[in-house]
């Protein structure tokens, strides 16, 4: 009964781009590939434990719910799959096996599919389940702590823990080109600029995500930085910094892009980006958190209905 | 991909992915080295990470072990954890550590500094002694 609501069909616009559900899925799986990959590199053997697990119990929570509600199983259409590989990349590499399993769980069954599952969910569910994971063992989540086993050839402490702790003083031996190829702790894959931005822009590209939400999240970022650095640089770190570190690039092109949680409309996206770039930043600077962005997705997520509200007339009468 | 299609590949991916994950965890998780590199102390009012392998490397700051790690002296191998000796509370009994060693009649002295105590004497006054390194709270204990 539920799913018969989805088909009420009231306003325009309609965006599809020709594939279905699954090839959607896999093709930004592949995207997320290469941030992936980075993260492999950079983390081994116990990367590739974590993102594998993810996944695999994100699919298991699909399809035990469809299982225990007599639903068709929706474990083939690679959304639960994506939710699975998109958490993963934000957490880290030393991650215990049982916040991965508590946090599939709470991105699948807390946070998609009690909202109805697919295309219904109100907010991200994989940031969600992030951010309930981050407030609940918020030590796991010290990116500084998580690391302290491996040697790198690089700063090893976590840049916005840096910024938040020293200001921008405590980031003067950070090297901004270093930080965009992912010589920098964080996320298993969120650390990796390049990467992130091959994948948003494949994405961008083939439509399966709206440039106008990525672009105007970017230039939130860059434009509320850029005020607070020009404010107070001795307070406050360049736009440049906080679009490169934290979980910044995969918010603009695999989190804040969610389609269920974003608006239909032009104008809407662009507010939508703008105010979750803005929060980022303010967040980051006047804000307690140390990176802003998964808050900051989530609040934009909460007043998404509103916004759904800006759109054309309708030209006739809607029944 | 058909509907069937589709649902034998997530079933296959889902399996392959599980027992690689396992596979991984079960045999590639991360232990501390020894000595430790960089060591994270879970403290209320902030976290302190120790740059481990900075104070005792060459080059870096080079201490000897016996530095901090300082009895017993007359060892040379199996340097103590910090934590064996200086416990997290204050207690009127001689630390488990002492005993292993030690007789309970032989230990005379029971009053033993605090984890914390130890940390803060030792770290402030080697880097105000050597003119560096943090000597404020919020320069080691981080958010």
């Amino acid at each position: 009964m539920i799913n018969q609501n989805k088909l009420i069909v009231s306003h325009a616009p309609f965006w599809h781009n020709g594939s279905g559900i699954a090839e959607r899925s896999y093709n930004v799986m592949g995207a997320a590939l290469l941030a992936v990959l980075a993260g492999f590199m950079r983390y081994g053997m116990p990367a590739v434990g974590v993102v594998c697990l993810s996944v695999s119990m994100a699919m298991f929570w699909e399809l035990a719910y469809t299982r225990l509600t007599k639903m068709p199983d929706t474990i083939g259409d690679g959304n639960a799959a994506m939710f699975g590989l998109v958490l993963a990349m934000m957490l880290p590499a030393t991650t215990p096996w049982w916040i991965v399993v508590i946090g599939t769980f709470l991105a699948i069954i807390i946070g998609r599919q009690i909202y109805g599952g697919i295309g219904s969910n109100a907010f991200h569910p994989a940031v969600l389940a992030t951010a309930i994971l981050i407030i609940s063992w918020k030590n796991h989540f010290n990116f500084d702590g998580a690391y302290v086993a491996y040697n790198f050839d690089f700063l090893s402490r976590y840049p916005l823990g840096m910024l938040k702790n020293f200001g921008p003083r405590g980031i003067a031996h950070y090297d901004l080109m270093d930080l965009f190829l992912g010589r920098q702790v964080g996320g298993i894959g969120s650390g990796c600029g390049l990467a992130l931005v091959l994948g948003g822009i494949y994405l961008m590209l083939r439509g399966y995500i709206r440039w106008e939400v990525s672009v105007s999240f970017l230039v939130g970022v860059f434009l509320t930085a850029q005020i607070f650095n020009m404010v107070n640089p001795e307070r406050f770190a360049g736009p440049l910094f906080h679009i490169l570190t934290g979980y910044t690039l995969l918010a603009a092109f695999f989190l804040i892009t969610e389609d269920s949680s974003s608006p239909v409309n032009p104008l809407p996206m662009v507010i939508y980006g703008l105010g979750g770039g803005l929060l980022v930043v303010l967040i980051r600077n006047i804000g307690a958190h140390t990176d802003g962005t998964l808050y900051a997705v989530l609040t934009m997520n909460l007043v998404n209905p509103l916004l759904d509200k800006i759109r054309p007339k309708a030209l006739g009468k809607v029944a | 991909m058909g509907s069937q299609k589709e649902l034998r590949f997530a079933y296959g991916l889902a399996i392959v992915l599980f027992v690689v994950g396992a596979f991984s965890y079960a045999a590639f998780s991360r232990n501390p080295p020894d000595p430790p590199l960089r060591m994270m102390y879970q403290v209320a009012v902030g976290n302190v990470l120790f740059d481990h392998q900075t104070h005792s490397a060459i080059p870096g700051i080079g201490l000897s072990c016996k530095d901090c790690h300082h009895h017993p002296l007359e060892e040379d191998t199996d340097t103590r954890a910090c934590g064996d000796c200086h416990l997290v509370k204050e207690s009127k009994k001689p630390p488990k550590a002492c005993l292993d060693c030690h007789e309970p009649d032989e230990i005379e002295d029971t009053e033993m500094l605090t984890k914390s105590d130890a940390f803060h004497a030792q770290c402030i006054s080697c880097h105000q002694d050597f003119g560096a390194g943090p000597v404020e709270c919020a320069e080691c204990h981080t958010k």
